[in-house]
């Protein structure tokens, strides 16, 4: 099930009203919301929901084991089988048929007649998000920043339905606290929650998926049929497109958390405005960025260990960062061509070279959206095509002023101070009830509106 | 100074309000929801597959309905927000909802005429007829034509002359009419003269579809593969525009998992049954046994040599590899029926 759909229209009002109905007994309450939760992910696979059992449970129980005992060494064992075994299952379900094809393709070109079986395994949705804050909790039970919460608290940490699918990634430590009593119902975030699921509901349906239709999905198909005018734009569209769609998917996940009253993480703050890649990464999905931080690079050593082990830390943590987004060649070179950016940039800011600020958002700007192609693209070739094509002149067919004007008005908007959106936020904040409810039908009209007969592709992260 | 924990997360600023206010916002949109969009709810859950989730829609879609057809407020909503569609809703004629849908058949009810292109010129050792040109493609259908149609629009492309008109509806059916008409959308492609239409279509299709006497027909018996091939023959009597283009219509290879093994299975017997009367211009390519001999699934087969994956991680469509097998046959017929195709 996903946010813009009649099934969730159906879904999460019954749901809304259930949980604060049930909310001041929370013995009843989370029962109801773990089973909505399971409803929730059972409309892609009910199949996945064993999964996401299994890992709740695994991980439930290393995090008690790790807890009862104070031998260290016992306790870092567990806790690297549980990491291990999280990353086994994220291994099956989503690597296994890039692993078996490239070992395969190795194994032939040496002439070894051992070829590892190749299959294509069904993969559960949201299964990158699910591992990862699976990691969280048992890491951080280890480190002592938490106690191993109680089972049912656990698999609601796992499953509770806004963040479930295409996160963010909520740590455990943000999450388990606002378990810990019930939600107070005086205090609901009606309007911004409203309002952000009306913002996502845009970005993803009006702008994301009529950019990918008219103009990024046509030329990243056929780049050859193509010159430099639309393939430039299909390439900043793109960015734009990928923007839209994620961040829109988070600002809905977020709304609908503040309705039920839990509070997410943001996890996009104008990332286009960035100036410095480091910025970039604290500016684009920014739970990922900090999990890999926090859970990749510094226990590789960080920044500790001087300059070269930082840059390998660096290359290892962007290279596998991009992995996690695909198991394809496309996301691995665009995650170390990041990593590549990041240590260039640490390089040159040691050698005292500091660039005027507009040339510095100029080059971190397209080399995230020259990077981007390579993400894109369904092959290497298709990208090194359509990098190609970026030099062929020719006439502009795709240029039109409603795609131009959005994807300029994405970019600009997000290098200055973002004062129209928050007040009028504010604004919305302020309506009664019944306005704030005619104002979510009026927006989801408008965006429905916007549909084509070719239907609403789905998020591109749902894919990760 | 002590550092505030990051990890507290703060709530947004701003007015706070009650649960109740929370419920009475949500409950506002969706009266007024259903009050507009009744009718399409209706036909949401009148044509979604069976299961729960369609008891839920059809129970909320049917008194919606009810209300929507009784009030002015859809007409009035569509024509406010007309200027927002994208330009490509179907209102045109041939659609299945609601209308007698017999299978046509050529030459109003006559046999079918026998054309000189039934016959291959080599094999009867008749010189060689002159092939026409191919200058537009359409490839189209619904997710199962994705990545086939950019594989052949690439193919195509350094041909030079043939431009490829690429047409994905994601998550529609010839079953179904609630996302797209397939009825409809023949007629408009028919419109935009194709020399040759390439079909991918079926992966969703098990839709209830309604006789012209109002009774339902669910998947997959043989009264819902009459009515499905007879839909079919007229999407490919539409698309053939009395001979002028030619019509590739994949059939489905088989799926992981009985259930739609059993779908895919009445799909391709229709589609090879719509097919008869129009063989010489609507070639049915065999995608089943290419990728699936025997009606067994198989993640992988053998390509150039090499064990090569070829569908993908949901078991129904092909991937990228599966796109270029498919394409290479494709075009490997084209070939035969047009001129100057390179590949």
């Amino acid at each position: 099930m996903v946010f813009p759909t009649v099934e969730f229209a159906i879904f999460f009002p019954i749901v809304l009203a259930l949980s604060w109905a049930l909310m001041s007994r929370q013995q009843v309450w989370k029962p109801f919301m773990l089973a909505a939760s399971y409803v929730f992910y059972s409309a892609a696979n009910p199949l996945f929901c064993l999964m996401l059992a299994g890992i709740t449970l695994g991980n439930q129980a290393a995090s008690k084991l790790i807890h009862g005992s104070e031998d260290e060494r016992f306790r870092r064992r567990i806790v690297i089988a549980a990491v291990a075994l999280n990353l086994a299952t994220l291994g099956v379900f989503k690597y296994y048929g890039f692993f078996a094809t490239e070992v395969n393709g190795v194994l032939d070109s040496a002439g070894l007649g051992l070829p590892v079986p190749l299959a294509a395994i069904a993969l559960p949705i949201g299964i990158s998000f699910i591992v990862f804050q699976a990691i969280t909790y048992t890491v951080d039970v280890k480190r002592r920043v938490i106690e191993p919460a109680s089972t049912i608290d656990a698999a609601l940490y796992l499953s509770f339905f806004p963040h479930l699918v295409a996160g963010p990634i909520v740590r455990a430590r943000e999450f388990m606290p606002q378990l810990a009593a019930a939600r107070d119902p005086r205090n609901v975030a009606l309007g911004a929650g409203i309002f952000l699921i009306m913002v996502g509901l845009v970005k993803k349906v009006a702008v994301a998926d009529s950019l990918a239709r008219e103009i990024v999905d046509p030329v990243f198909a056929v780049p050859q049929a193509y010159s430099a005018p639309d393939v430039v734009l299909a390439a900043y569209g793109y960015a734009v497109q990928v923007f839209c769609d994620f961040s829109g998917y988070t600002d809905m996940a977020i709304g609908t958390a503040l309705l039920l009253g839990f509070v997410f993480p943001q996890n996009f703050r104008s990332p286009f405005g960035s100036t410095s890649f480091r910025e970039l990464w604290q500016r684009w999905h920014i739970t990922l960025s900090r999990f890999l931080r926090d859970f990749l690079y510094i226990p590789l050593g960080g920044n500790r260990g001087g300059r070269r082990k930082t840059a390998r830390n660096v290359m290892i943590t962007m290279t596998l960062g991009g992995l996690w987004h695909g198991a394809s060649w496309g996301p691995v070179l665009w995650g170390a061509i990041h990593g590549a950016a990041l240590v260039g940039e640490q390089f040159f800011r040691e050698r005292g070279w500091r660039p005027p600020m507009w040339l510095r958002w100029f080059i971190v700007f397209h080399v995230f959206v020259l990077a981007l192609v390579i993400f894109r693209a369904s092959t290497i070739g298709i990208a090194m095509t359509f990098l190609g094509r970026m030099l062929e002149p020719g006439p502009a067919t795709l240029w039109t002023f409603p795609i131009v004007a959005v994807i300029v008005g994405m970019i600009a908007y997000q290098c200055v101070p973002q004062r129209p959106l928050d007040e009028l936020r504010v604004r919305i904040e302020q309506l009664h009830p019944v306005a704030l409810g005619a104002s979510m039908a009026a927006v989801i009209l408008l965006v429905a509106a916007t549909v084509s007969s070719q239907g609403v592709p789905p998020f591109i992260y749902f894919q990760f | 100074m002590t550092q505030k924990d990051p990890y507290i997360l703060d709530r947004p600023t701003g007015r706070r309000l009650r649960a109740r206010d929370a419920l009475l916002c949500v409950g506002v949109a969706v009266v007024l929801l259903v009050l507009i969009e009744g009718p399409s709810i209706r036909n949401t859950g009148k044509e979604m597959s069976s299961g729960v989730e369609r008891t839920v829609v059809r129970a909320v879609g049917e008194p919606a309905g009810w209300v929507g057809d009784r009030l002015p407020l859809s007409d009035a909503a569509d024509s406010m927000t007309g200027w927002l569609s994208p330009g490509d809703k179907l209102t045109g004629p041939g659609g299945f909802q609601n209308a007698a849908v017999a299978a046509p058949e050529p030459g109003d009810g006559a046999p079918a005429p026998i054309t000189p292109d039934y016959f291959d010129s080599a094999a009867i050792g008749a010189k060689s007829v002159q092939l026409p040109k191919l200058r537009k493609l359409l490839v189209t259908g619904d997710s199962m034509s994705q990545p086939l149609d950019a594989e052949l629009a690439r193919r195509l492309a350094d041909t030079g002359g043939v431009r490829t008109v690429r047409d994905a509806h994601l998550g529609t059916a010839i079953s179904s009419t609630d996302l797209v008409d397939w009825g409809r959308l023949s007629v408009s492609h028919a419109s935009q003269t194709p020399d040759a239409v390439v079909m991918f279509i079926g992966a969703n299709d098990a839709f209830p579809m309604t006789k012209p006497d109002g009774k339902t027909l669910n998947c997959c018996g043989p009264d819902w593969a009459a009515l499905y091939a007879a839909r079919v023959r007229r999407m490919m009597d539409t698309y053939r525009r009395d001979g002028a283009a030619r019509v590739y219509w994949l059939t489905l290879p088989y799926p992981r998992g009985a259930v739609r093994q059993k779908i895919v299975r009445t799909v391709n017997a229709a589609i090879a049954v719509a097919a008869q009367p129009l063989r010489s211009q609507v070639r049915v390519l065999d995608m089943a046994s290419v990728f699936t001999p025997g009606q067994r699934f198989r993640t992988a087969m053998t390509v150039n040599g090499k064990a090569t994956i070829v569908r993908d991680p949901d078991g129904i469509h092909l991937n990228p590899a599966g796109a270029r097998v498919a394409a290479e046959l494709v075009t490997a017929r084209l070939r035969a029926d047009f001129k100057s195709i390179g590949g």
